[in-house]
């Protein structure tokens, strides 16, 4: 091991860089405590590449250290990949690294077999399938591979971004950048944006307006692709509000109106409260609410 | 036609099955015979793509125990006259001229006289099979428009083959069954069925035509990430909900719409033909078609009132 001056390393060469992000304010305070414990690998070239200690070489810089603790090794690249993989491996990867991982030793020549039995270890499926989506995050722009990381999004749905272009995935990323998203709410916007998108052909402005939130988003893609079923909800909601349901009292729908029954619900404690919801039922007849509402489920109104 | 492997197999346990139907839809009770599982035709929203593990064509070569099977069910039932398939895990027509795989069912229900096989296919060649036809023996075709067909079907015959197909087993003295299944909503898919059904009226018997189901599209979840993954235009245009079974199928009205369109113009051709719905709800039956159908067991009645019409005291 020896001392060797930052000014010496050369930052730009990322040949074997697999941390992402970056900068890791615990590893910043800890070496402003105690130093750098844990030396840097750098390969024996002028001037010097890392190999492994990315993160160590962000904070030395920002903390304005001049000389970094490092082992200087010589051997070729394949190897220094191997060696910046396995030094990264333990610690665990995130997605994102998985993909710069897999796609280094795609780009620098690795056979499939060592590809898939890397893949293993990491937790991911042995499939060519599985491997050429992690190779498409690899090369996904800056703001996408943010996106994926902060937002912690599962392979599931980061495969459904993936299937958008690239005008589009912007465009999508930008509108979702700011909501709380959580894994279901984003596969359903997701799914529904696929399918505004193969029946039309692209998405566009119209069906991504500014909207204050995920919720709002997900309501009008529904309005989007189930027109009638939004219409229908519309209407029961009108039903429902002339209704005027007292406390107690409830009509449950199928959301989807395809059950042609409705259930009542009153919750009663006593003989009188059950009398009194019995006549409301009653005048809530008479008025043809009730009617109104099966007319929907009955799949008579558009 | 196919590069896809077949595979003779032994199968255990009943090969004989009544069709599971679907939770609160009401089943005509047909009876599938399962002697091959895997299809050549890959149709596009084929389910069985969503059940099936992988892609071999499997074919069962215990023809005798069929027969023992189909002795049991046809003797052991009083009360229907039942109509069996194989075209349910397969296409019934499809493969069967190179590996002859209907011949010995045509001749079983031949000399049976008790019950009814129907051979339903995408496929319209069924010459081979035409030395051994027999009035028990209903030759069926799947039919859409061909804009539809060239899009998602693109393995199968086209539709002027099959309605040509459906023709020459009328004159060959065989009843013939339709089936309008899936129904798919694109854009101008009324007008495309309007043009199918007067083909269907120009070109067939309506007389020698014994059925006519009508089922809209309808899948598995499965499915549907697939059919997304694949950007499948045609069969994603209409509206879909998950009905009570977990299938996704089209919102309610819509399939009364067009349940109630396609009804209109098949009875404009002759007000005689036996239309039914395919695993559809009774408020969809009594909406779309003004019938009370209380449950399957009135379905199942109202086909042996119409077998009994049409074959007289031969069954």
């Amino acid at each position: 091991m020896t001392d060797i001056r930052l000014s010496h390393i050369d930052p730009k060469d990322r040949r074997f860089a697999v941390s992402y992000p970056l900068q890791d304010a615990t590893l910043r305070w800890s070496i402003a405590t105690v130093g750098i414990i844990q030396p840097v690998i750098l390969l024996d070239r002028t001037p010097y590449v890392p190999i492994a200690g990315w993160r160590r070489l962000d904070c030395a810089r920002e903390l304005g250290m001049k000389t970094v603790p490092a082992l200087v090794v010589d051997m070729n690249e394949k190897d220094a990949l191997l060696h910046a993989i396995h030094d990264n491996l333990a610690r665990g990867c995130n997605i994102i690294e998985k993909a710069i991982i897999l796609d280094k030793m795609d780009s620098f020549g690795f056979p499939r077999e060592d590809i898939f039995d890397l893949m293993e270890h990491m937790d991911l499926n042995r499939h060519e399938k599985v491997l050429s989506g992690f190779l498409m995050i690899a090369r996904l722009d800056m703001p996408a591979r943010d996106f994926i990381f902060t937002k912690n999004l599962s392979f599931r749905n980061i495969d459904s971004l993936l299937r958008f272009e690239e005008k589009e995935r912007k465009k999508i990323l930008s509108s979702l950048k700011g909501f709380h998203l959580t894994e279901s709410t984003l596969r359903e916007i997701l799914e529904m944006l696929h399918l505004l998108k193969i029946r039309k052909g692209t998405i566009t402005g119209r069906d991504m307006p500014a909207l204050l939130n995920a919720d709002a988003l997900r309501t009008h893609l529904k309005e989007r692709t189930h027109p009638i079923l939004s219409r229908l909800h519309r209407k029961l909601k009108a039903i429902r509000e002339a209704m005027a349901l007292p406390p107690g009292m409830d009509i449950r729908v199928d959301p989807f109106f395809e059950k042609e029954y409705i259930d009542i619900i009153v919750k009663i404690g006593d003989e009188e409260d059950m009398v009194a919801a019995l006549g409301r039922i009653s005048e809530l007849a008479a008025k043809g609410y009730v009617r109104s509402i099966l007319e929907l489920t009955k799949g008579r109104i558009r | 036609m196919s590069l896809q492997k077949v595979e003779f197999v032994d199968t255990h346990g009943s090969v004989v099955r009544r069709c599971p139907g679907t939770k609160r839809h009401i089943c005509c009770g047909y009876q599938t015979i399962d002697l091959v599982e895997g299809c050549v035709l890959s149709c596009s929203y084929c389910i069985l793509k969503a059940y099936l593990k992988d892609t071999v064509i499997r074919i069962s070569r215990n023809s005798d125990a069929i027969i023992t099977e189909l002795d049991e069910i046809i003797d052991g039932c009083s009360d229907h006259i039942l109509r069996f398939g194989t075209g349910e895990l397969s296409d019934s027509l499809a493969i069967d001229r190179r590996y002859g795989l209907n011949r010995f069912l045509v001749e079983y229900f031949g000399r049976k006289k008790k019950a009814i096989l129907e051979l339903k296919s995408k496929w319209a060649d069924f010459r081979h099979l035409e030395p051994f036809l027999n009035p028990f023996t209903v030759i069926s075709f799947s039919v859409s428009p061909q804009r539809f067909i060239d899009a998602e079907e693109t393995r199968t015959s086209p539709l002027r083959k099959r309605l040509k197909a459906a023709r020459r087993a009328q004159d060959r003295g065989c009843f013939v069954g339709l089936h309008f299944d899936p129904v798919v909503i694109y854009d101008g898919f009324e007008k495309d069925y309007r043009y199918l059904i007067a083909d269907i009226g120009r070109i067939l018997d309506p007389t020698r035509i014994i059925w006519i189901s009508l089922g809209t599209l309808r899948f598995p979840p499965a499915l549907y990430g697939l059919l997304l993954e694949r950007r499948r235009k045609y069969l994603l245009t209409g509206e879909f909900i998950r009905g009570e079974d977990g299938k996704y199928r089209y919102i309610k009205t819509e399939r009364i719409r067009i349940y109630r369109m396609l009804h209109r113009l098949l009875k404009s051709i002759d007000s005689n033909l036996f239309v039914y719905l395919c695993m559809e709800r009774a408020d969809v039956w009594k909406e779309a078609l003004g019938v009370e159908m209380k449950d399957n067991e009135s379905l199942m009645g109202l086909f042996d009132e119409r077998i009994k019409n049409v074959y007289g005291g031969m069954l």
